[in-house]
């Protein structure tokens, strides 16, 4: 696969502190990449660092196999980006600011294209931008970015203000870049979001990336939750390595189960005469907060 | 380097439709400016005796100190008072402007998060600043040719062309001085108003620098300071065009400068440090006075510090004045128009003035921070909470009232003191007497603000537009003949200039009154309108 973004052994520090440590991960062309990790972990630091927007001091980043400090202009030819707090001059209207926006990339602006998407994000694009909300700003950003025909997009947290239809109308559209084959960076704190759209995830964690892969790669490292009725009784599965968070309400027996270890569990569980089995798969939140909540001690 | 530039044309194109409107107002405000001078010197000192005996008043470190080195003064012709009297205080005028440019188009568009969705686009790095640039020269041309012009047109036989065009190129000059000092500290500070704070800063001390080489035996300071260095062309007098080539030069190093900063530096980011701040607020803070006083408390600090600073460089020149005007009993009669008046007294009085309005300027700023906060979604967060809009406003109103008293005492303590320590013969408490006595029109400078807030949020800028006309009536009253209806119009014009004139209570009372009732109004307003 052709890598359209590439972060290799970033490093950034601001005054003493360490923003980045060494931090790596990739983005194929065609692909959607996940970005997450809590407040001040690094994800806009890294992603201002691929704009070009403050120079990295170690390492190399790139975009197109080109370096992101020195060839920004021509990068952002072919790059998108919505940050996750936009602001615009007060006495612009909504669509002079889209128009301007896609005219700074010197190319003819797809009328069709934008209509359709002012349409679909349910945007009036004639009000004055001191007067919309900060969802409504938050809109003028993604149309401009979708009207665009980039080949990468990068997303900062960018439906934060959005309600959940306009989430979903987000997350429509950004399928459909993927579809003409476009990559997508996508940093964000909706978990459920990142988990419906992405191919891989990133974790970073002040400033070091702490788990990256498919997210079926990362869900073996984590537990299922499984909801268990037998006829016999099953209270001996507390002593079972496998089982944690072990929880017996009357006949119903609630656990995790480590995701690795489900042939031993199904071996175990067989006499007990099953009457139903339910089983959960991780959610990327339990993942997420097992990560963060393990390596919390490690520091 | 050519990548750093990319849709510099298309960004400045841009920058013009969203600022035309402002700049228009700018330079229309500039153009009065000049015309006012050029008509009024042209009308009232068409007798050359007259002229020659306000040549004679004004060789003396007062008003050397007010408006400039006396020049031309053999031959004072309408072209040598126009560029002796008119000079440092447009400079001064034409140098805000372009700070206010720069900053509103460089750091301040960085600040708000827009600069980082254009470098974003497909746009070098300088493409911004660089727009911001071409905006600036722009500006300072317009002003060039428009002064040059208007001087040409209004003009009378001593305004030769080389003098106009030279004028011309001085005012944009100095813009771009100025402007390139601001694209400095727009590299420098990592927020708008820090920027500015320090163009401020450096305009203040270059017309400081100069009132003490103007005024006294350090001519050099003078020639340190941006502003003494362009009054030394002397436009219709000398027309000496060295201190152009010098400006140009420093006007290029500047530009160059910020542009490498800028090109080296990460977005966001200030080349000085910020501090880091308090983990909680202090209990002095969680008090309404103490979270409003720690909102304003920098630029307090700067502009007392700033206005001590005035004062005593302007009363450091008193001693010197009744000197040079010993006998001169023409000169009495002209100035004084009394000879039981000192010539001194009326300088102590106009500075007086002067200060008082220099001291407007943060007391007006304490209630328009009212609309500032309202303007960045901040103010509903502060009325949300348990306090009424009444005690909101109130507490803005409270500060403000207590910051203008406390700057006038501040500052006539100043101005007195460096007088007495001079050996000028007059007491410390007639001085702060002086300076109180401007309390009332400061109190209707307050309630106007209030006014505006409350009932045209909109329009409270307009605030500045009648201070600066106050200003003018005071600062150029002397020199032209101003209709008694329009000086009547100024607040500031009703006070008696004590020490000159005694001390009236009545018009206190009506002044402070009037302050009161619009205030009154003003909060019923607040109280009534939407929050925008």
């Amino acid at each position: 696969m052709e890598k359209l973004i590439e972060v290799n052994a970033v490093e950034k520090s601001f005054g003493k502190t360490k923003a980045l440590e060494k931090v790596s991960f990739s983005v194929d062309k065609g692909e959607i990449v996940g970005f997450i990790g809590p407040n001040g972990a690094g994800k806009s630091t890294t992603i201002r660092i691929l704009l070009g927007l403050i120079k990295a001091d170690g390492g190399s980043a790139t975009i197109f196999g080109k370096d992101v400090w020195k060839e920004s202009v021509s990068i952002h030819k072919r790059v998108a980006y919505v940050p996750g707090d936009v602001n615009l001059w007060p006495n612009m209207t909504g669509g002079e600011v889209i128009d301007l926006f896609l005219s700074m990339r010197g190319v003819e602006v797809d009328k069709e294209r934008k209509e359709e998407l002012i349409r679909r994000f349910e945007f009036d694009p004639t009000k004055k931008c001191r007067a919309y909300s900060k969802g409504n700003r938050q809109k003028v950003a993604l149309i401009a970015a979708f009207a665009a025909d980039a080949d990468v997009y990068i997303f900062d947290e960018p439906t934060s203000g959005l309600d959940p239809l306009q989430e979903r109308v987000f997350q429509e559209c950004a399928k459909e870049v993927l579809a003409k084959g476009a990559s997508v960076l996508l940093s964000s704190h909706i978990l459920s979001e990142v988990e419906r759209l992405c191919d891989r995830v990133a974790i970073i964690r002040k400033g070091v990336i702490v788990e990256s892969g498919t997210l079926d790669d990362l869900r073996h490292l984590t537990r299922t939750q499984i909801t268990l009725k037998t006829e016999e009784d099953i209270s001996s599965i507390r002593e079972q390595s496998f089982a944690h968070n072990v929880s017996i309400n009357r006949d119903q027996v609630v656990f995790q189960l480590d995701s690795d270890k489900f042939d031993a569990f199904l071996s175990y569980v067989q006499p007990f005469k099953v009457l139903k089995l339910e089983s959960a798969p991780p959610k990327l939140e339990d993942l997420f907060m097992r990560h963060y909540e393990t390596a919390e001690g490690v520091d | 380097m050519m990548q750093s530039h990319a849709r510099t044309g298309k960004i400045f194109a841009f920058t013009i439709r969203k600022e035309w409107l402002k700049l228009l107002l700018w330079l229309a405000g500039c153009a009065f400016y000049v015309i006012l001078g050029a008509v009024a010197f042209v009308e009232v000192y068409g007798d050359p005796l007259e002229r020659q005996a306000m040549a004679q008043a004004m060789q003396n470190p007062a008003m050397e100190a007010l408006f400039g080195r006396a020049i031309g003064i053999d031959n004072y012709t309408i072209g040598a008072m126009y560029s002796h009297t008119m000079t440092i205080m447009g400079f001064v005028l034409f140098a805000i402007m372009s700070i206010l440019l720069v900053v509103r188009n460089t750091r301040s568009e960085e600040e708000d998060g827009i600069l980082e969705l254009i470098q974003a686009l497909p746009t070098g790095r300088l493409a911004s600043t660089t727009s911001a640039i071409l905006l600036l020269v722009l500006t300072n041309t317009l002003l060039a040719l428009i002064s040059t012009g208007l001087l040409i047109g209004l003009g009378d036989s001593s305004m030769t062309t080389e003098g106009a065009v030279l004028t011309g190129v001085l005012y944009g000059l100095v813009g771009l001085i100025f402007g390139g000092v601001t694209l400095i500290t727009a590299q420098l500070s990592s927020n708008a108003r820090g920027a500015m704070m320090l163009s401020f800063g450096v305009l203040g001390l270059s017309y400081i620098l100069r009132i003490i080489g103007d005024s006294g035996e350090f001519d050099a300071l003078s020639w340190i300071s941006p502003l003494g260095l362009l009054y030394g062309a002397e436009p219709f007098v000398e027309n000496n065009w060295f201190p152009v080539w010098i400006g140009l030069i420093i006007s290029l190093v500047l530009i160059v400068t910020a542009l490498a900063l800028k090109h080296r530096r990460d977005i966001g980011a200030g080349l000085l440090n910020d501090r880091p701040g308090k983990r909680h607020a202090s209990s002095f803070l969680k008090t309404p006075v103490g979270f409003v006083l720690k909102l304003v408390r920098t630029p307090l600090i700067v502009w007392a510090v700033a206005m001590v600073l005035l004062g005593v460089s302007y009363g450091s020149v008193i001693g010197d004045i009744e000197d040079v005007l010993a006998g001169n009993e023409i000169i009495e009669q002209i100035i004084a128009g009394d000879e039981s008046v000192s010539m001194t007294d009326q300088f102590i009085a106009m500075i007086m003035g002067v200060l008082a309005m220099a001291a407007s300027i943060p007391t007006v700023q304490i209630i328009l921070r009212i609309r500032g906060e309202e303007k960045k979604n901040r103010m509903d967060k502060l009325i949300a909470g348990a306090k009424s809009r009444t005690a909101v406003l109130s507490t803005f109103i409270l500060i403000s009232l207590a910051v203008a008293i406390i700057f006038q005492l501040l500052q006539s303590l100043a101005f007195g003191g460096s007088a007495v320590a001079m050996g000028y013969d007059i007491s410390l408490l007639d001085m702060v007497s002086a300076g109180l006595a401007y309390l009332p029109a400061m109190f209707v400078m307050i309630g106007l603000t209030v006014m505006l807030v409350g009932w045209l949020p909109k329009a409270s800028s307009f605030i500045w537009l009648y201070l600066g006309f106050a200003f003018i009536l005071l600062y150029f009253g002397g020199l032209f003949d101003i209709p008694e209806a329009v000086s009547w119009l100024s607040a500031f014009y009703h006070i008696p200039e004590v020490p000159v004139e005694d001390w009236n209570v009545w018009t206190a009372i009506l002044l402070t009154l009037i302050g009161a009732v619009l205030t009154m109004l003003g909060a019923a307003g607040f109280k009534k309108r939407d929050i925008d």
